[in-house]
């Protein structure tokens, strides 16, 4: 990262870009939306976000300034994950306490396999669910599924796909529902805290503005344990996927597969999708 | 090594100013009284960098970043207190709104391919998102209650 002579800081037209950008969405501030029981909470990120996006299609964003844009993500995350260490350390006595939830919360991360896998099947997805399901699609998943199986495998079009997706939508939809789901369910803020590490610094810090600005008394609280969870998931969340995650999916894939071939014989199930 | 250095620290510079203005816009906290916070969290991103190149471990430089951050502000660490209360000026969404712009610059890109994504994965995508967030949050909440912290 930064290796490449890009000559990042040069690009002048982005960061006064990116500065608008902060400037106006800052101004705006933030806005809740009561949904239900629930709060949906708008922040300056996700204008910021979608507002970014939206000028690609202008002529004041072009594509060198796209390009030059991915690794500042990469240099201001680590910024975010500073900030992530420095709450940490004043909260190291209460995290200890907190450990096991902490590592054990790792395997939620598996959840995907157990809702969004039997929903890729139930669809009519062949082998592409596997990649698309067994995790949250990122860089280091990608690579996995590339590794094993091969960019254009039915595996690796799923992992493309969903990294796709996730690029795109995963930080506006994941900021979207972290505050919404934080005080709608009866689930502690902390445990959505923890949950905020789920390997991907932008969706990080979009899942947990929400939780910061709906709760601003624990603020600090969550934001340590936030850190702590995306420290323990950009060590750990790899080997989670080679050694946990994708051989759960693989296996679940061909239960599932099974069964609904099985469903489909005996007529139980009116039509099989053909794709 | 040297060249990322000097990138790295001039890019760095321009984030810090425009995080130090939307955190002065959004949270009214004047940049000079910012100004030390944000040289931390630079110095520690920073200091994170460099030891990713040197160090032959194969973990990711956030993870170097994190743990820096971490030790430096332990209570009974000289100067935990300082670091902690200089660093507390910075506010959480003054960073995150920055990065949020930068990414969306960045995904302009992908939109093409994002639009030829077909409804079935877009409605999967949110499911896998919603599971691997939700799952985490219900494992986290499970073993909290049991040891009766929350």
């Amino acid at each position: 990262m930064g290796e490449q002579a890009l000559k990042l800081w040069k690009d002048w037209r982005l960061h006064v870009i990116v500065l608008a950008i902060v400037a106006v969405t800052e101004s705006i501030g933030i806005f809740s939306i009561p949904l239900g029981p629930g709060t949906i909470l708008l922040l300056p990120m996700l204008y910021a976000v979608v507002i970014g996006l939206g000028l690609y299609f202008t002529p004041l964003i072009n594509d060198k300034q796209s390009i030059n844009a991915e690794p500042l993500v990469f240099l201001s995350v680590s910024v975010l994950i500073a900030k992530f260490g420095v709450q940490a350390g004043p909260a190291l006595p209460q995290i200890i306490e907190a450990g096991p939830a902490l590592l054990l919360q790792e395997f939620g991360n598996l959840g995907t396999i157990f809702l969004a896998l039997p929903l890729a099947v139930f669809l009519g997805l062949k082998r592409e669910s596997i990649g698309m399901t067994h995790s949250i699609g990122r860089e280091a998943n990608l690579a996995l599924i590339t590794d094993k199986y091969g960019l254009s495998s039915p595996e690796g079009r799923g992992v493309m796909a969903m990294y796709i997706f996730g690029t795109v939508f995963g930080s506006i939809f994941i900021g979207l529902i972290s505050g919404f789901l934080a005080t709608v369910t009866p689930l502690h803020p902390i445990s959505f805290a923890m949950a905020t590490g789920v390997g991907s610094g932008s969706m990080a810090a979009a899942s947990l503005g929400p939780l910061v600005a709906a709760f601003p008394e624990m603020s600090e609280t969550l934001t340590a344990f936030s850190g702590v969870s995306n420290l323990i998931s950009s060590v750990t969340g790899l080997y989670m996927s080679i050694f946990v995650g994708l051989p759960l999916t693989v296996k679940m894939y061909e239960i599932l597969s099974k069964n609904k071939e099985k469903k489909a014989a005996k007529g139980s199930v009116e039509y099989v999708k053909k794709r | 090594m040297l060249k990322s250095v000097k990138e790295w620290i001039l890019v760095f510079l321009i984030i810090g100013v425009i995080m130090l203005i939307g955190n002065w816009i959004g949270y009214d906290v004047l940049p000079w009284t910012a100004l030390p916070g944000i040289a931390i969290l630079i110095g520690i991103s920073l200091a994170g960098l460099i030891i990713h190149r040197l160090l032959p471990f194969q973990l990711p430089s956030i993870a170097y970043i994190g743990i820096i951050g971490l030790i430096l502000t332990i209570p009974g660490m000289p100067g935990s207190a300082q670091i902690a209360a200089y660093t507390a000026e910075v506010n959480l969404l003054a960073i995150a709104t920055p990065i949020l712009a930068y990414a969306g610059v960045s995904i302009g890109r992908s939109w093409f391919d994002f639009v030829q994504l077909g409804w079935k994965t877009i409605v999967i995508g949110m499911f896998v998102l919603l599971g691997t967030f939700l799952g985490s949050a219900v494992i986290a909440e499970i073993i909290l209650r049991f040891q009766g912290i929350i």
